[in-house]
């Protein structure tokens, strides 16, 4: 199987990072919180694939709509990344910081990191993280900061239901005009690895196959499409 | 010309972009447009570099793809928001009205008073200095040096004197701010060439209050310029707040001069608050926020959390949320209940990630090889039990384990307990290597 890369689709505006595009599960009062926006300080924690990224990228855009400035900066993947990218993000109104945890240990991250935290507290602004782990278990050396992410509202977000998972992908093909019956969204589940991300990106190259060959999701047809991906 | 134009950019490359890029990337630009211009402002450099590189040909191209004449662009960096607010409390505007002005602009937080300060005896000694300092500031005690460990009340109580003191001279000139603040405006002022104006305004003040001074260590030319400012102020009986995360003389790399003259005034420690106090702490909180907060509860969660208030007061904001969101009334069970996370996390850190770390240290392998489909044995073997560990040790159902091993279906979890069963019966090094790792998780 190839690795569920993004592909360059035209209709991107239907995977939309919104609120609208999110399945909430057992996190309406959290996506409440963030569409209110009023909170200074949110950490949400959650193993991978429970809408964490989604979450923070919907609450930029609702701020957005608000007419207020964001800055979203997922910590995770991108190599080229140094502390000098959080320098001057206190300017904005909303901060998001994905993926927190994976800078623990680096001083010098840890260091700039607190020092953003203080500048958007002088600031009145506020600041929005995610990691997998809860703030205690946060592998944070400076104590400083450690502290500081624990002072906030905590959410975790937990991982999806077999039956959840069926809805949440019942809501994204929805949202793009697909009909993914609950059977079929239950043959995906059980055929391909389960984590959401995944599931999300097989889902949108199923759509486009399913676009390509002018045929609905049907058993028959996902399973001779699963073999030839 | 007219934002317009930008935005329509804007909407094309979040077609283009996925939402990740386009977020992280293009979302926080302002553009300023003028006449024929089209300035676009990036947060800082790291930013600015990254939009020269991958975006901006093709920012080009949409502008010249979208207007017959598109005008031509630059990149800076800036904001476009209002500058910042001046971190100096304003005089009151000649009003001539006796009330100080509403603490706007200020860099004083408004609800760090000593009214909102919680006493106890670990933070009696430095209240009681603190309150001696805002009557006569510049003359008690010159200058007060605040220590302690983190989240114990340092910001809080120099924010009262702060208050305390505008209080009394509402003319008073305070100025808070944090020791890598003093930095960064230092650095900006060489590189503006305007060091005598920073220099003016450091001096100008009537009390200068810095927080967490062990920021400064191996900064020599801000400990430089700080030295010189501090015995200005201390010469023109301008009082001096700081604090520092420990004692002093304790602090690696500040100069020893700096040292001995934190020692002139007055040292306070603050100490972490026995259970009254975090009692005391949680029900003036739970006041504040108009929460009716039981004495069990509170006792509970004071019990629970002692490391610091922060996590304190993270701690009660999660059970005032849940009060809030369902409507019910906080009571021991609920308070419980929402807490369940925090606290079991207090107790003990066994999580599927960190079974995953655990093993994988102990069979010295990485944990992606645990997370991954190869199948040889000196990698499923401890693939499994990892997997039988998290059976045992956590919550988890069989399907979010095996989600939790790179996606695997639940049945495969549940042939690992069993294979992990069996082998701890016949093979003894299985068995000793199962309970060690047993006593590594969970004590």
């Amino acid at each position: 199987m190839t690795a569920p890369e993004q592909l360059p689709l035209g209709i991107r505006l239907d995977a939309a990072t919104t609120f609208e595009n999110f399945y909430p599960a057992d996190n309406r009062d959290l996506v409440r919180v963030l569409q209110e926006g009023t909170e200074p300080l949110l950490y949400l924690w959650g193993a991978a694939g429970t809408g964490k990224s989604h979450l923070l990228q919907a609450a930029c855009h609702a701020a957005v709509q608000r007419g207020d400035s964001v800055m979203y900066l997922p910590l995770r993947g991108d190599e080229s990344l140094t502390p000098a990218v959080l320098e001057g993000l206190d300017n904005a109104d909303v901060v998001c910081i994905d993926d927190v945890d994976s800078i623990a240990r680096q001083t010098q991250w840890e260091e700039e990191l607190f020092h953003l935290f203080n500048r958007v507290r002088d600031q009145r602004g506020r600041l929005y993280v995610t990691a997998k782990v809860s703030p205690t278990a946060l592998e944070i050396q400076l104590s400083d900061l450690a502290s500081r992410l624990a002072w906030g509202l905590t959410f975790q977000l937990q991982t999806l239901t077999d039956a959840q998972k069926i809805a949440a992908l019942q809501l994204r093909a929805q949202r793009r005009g697909l009909e993914l019956s609950g059977e079929v969204a239950g043959y995906l589940l059980k055929q391909l690895p389960r984590d959401m991300h995944h599931l999300f990106a097989m889902l949108d190259r199923l759509d486009q196959a399913s676009l390509q060959q002018q045929r609905r999701l049907t058993i028959p047809f996902v399973k001779n499409w699963i073999k030839t991906v | 010309m007219s934002t317009s134009l930008w935005d329509a950019c804007v909407a094309q490359l979040e077609r283009e972009l996925s939402p990740q890029q386009f977020n992280t990337w293009i979302r926080p630009l302002h553009a300023v447009t003028d006449a024929s211009e089209l300035r676009l402002l990036a947060p800082n450099r790291f930013v600015k570099d990254k939009i020269i590189d991958r975006f901006l040909s093709r920012i080009s191209e949409i502008l010249l793809g979208i207007s017959d004449h598109p005008p031509s662009l630059r990149i800076e960096i800036g904001t476009a928001k209002t500058p910042l607010a001046p971190r100096v409390r304003e005089l009151a505007p000649s009003s001539g009205g006796p009330e100080p002005t509403v603490l706007k602009n200020s860099s004083l937080n408004p609800t760090y008073t000593f009214d909102t300060f919680v006493e106890g005896k670990s933070n009696q000694l430095a209240r009681a200095a603190s309150l001696q300092i805002a009557e006569n500031p510049g003359r008690a005690y010159n200058p007060l040096f605040v220590y302690g460990g983190v989240g114990l009340g340092k910001t809080h109580l120099i924010h009262a004197i702060g208050h305390e003191i505008v209080r009394s001279k509402p003319t008073a000139k305070v100025v808070y701010l944090h020791s890598e603040r003093f930095v960064a405006d230092m650095v900006k002022a060489l590189q503006h060439n305007t060091i005598d104006e920073f220099k003016r305004h450091y001096r100008s003040v009537d009390a200068l209050l810095i927080d967490d001074i062990q920021f400064f260590a191996g900064k020599e030319r801000s400990q430089e310029e700080f030295f010189h400012t501090f015995n200005a102020l201390l010469e023109g009986q301008q009082q001096v707040i700081l604090t520092c995360d420990r004692y002093p003389k304790e602090v690696d790399g500040l100069e020893d001069r700096l040292k001995s003259r934190f020692g002139w005034g007055l040292t306070v420690m603050i100490e972490p608050p026995e259970l009254e106090t975090r009692v005391a702490i949680l029900k003036n909180k739970a006041q504040q926020a108009s929460i009716d907060l039981p004495d069990d509860v509170a006792f509970f969660i004071g019990k629970r959390i002692r490391s610091n208030i922060r996590e304190l007061e993270g701690a009660l904001r999660r059970v005032i949320a849940n009060a809030q969101f369902t409507g019910r009334p906080i009571t021991m069970e609920f308070a419980k209940d929402a807490l369940r996370d925090l606290l079991a996390l207090q107790d003990k850190l066994v999580t599927i990630e960190n079974i995953q770390k655990t093993v994988a240290e102990y069979y010295k392998i990485r944990v992606a090889d645990i997370l991954s489909k190869r199948r040889n044995r000196s990698l499923a073997r401890p693939r499994q039990l990892a997997m039988s560990l998290c059976k045992e040790l956590t919550n988890h159902s069989l399907p979010e384990i095996g989600d939790a091993f790179g996606g695997r279906d639940h049945t495969t979890v549940i042939h690992a307990c069993r294979k992990i069963g069996e082998l701890r019966d016949a093979d003894l090094r299985m068995s000793e290597d199962y309970a060690n790792l047993l006593r590594v998780l969970s004590t």
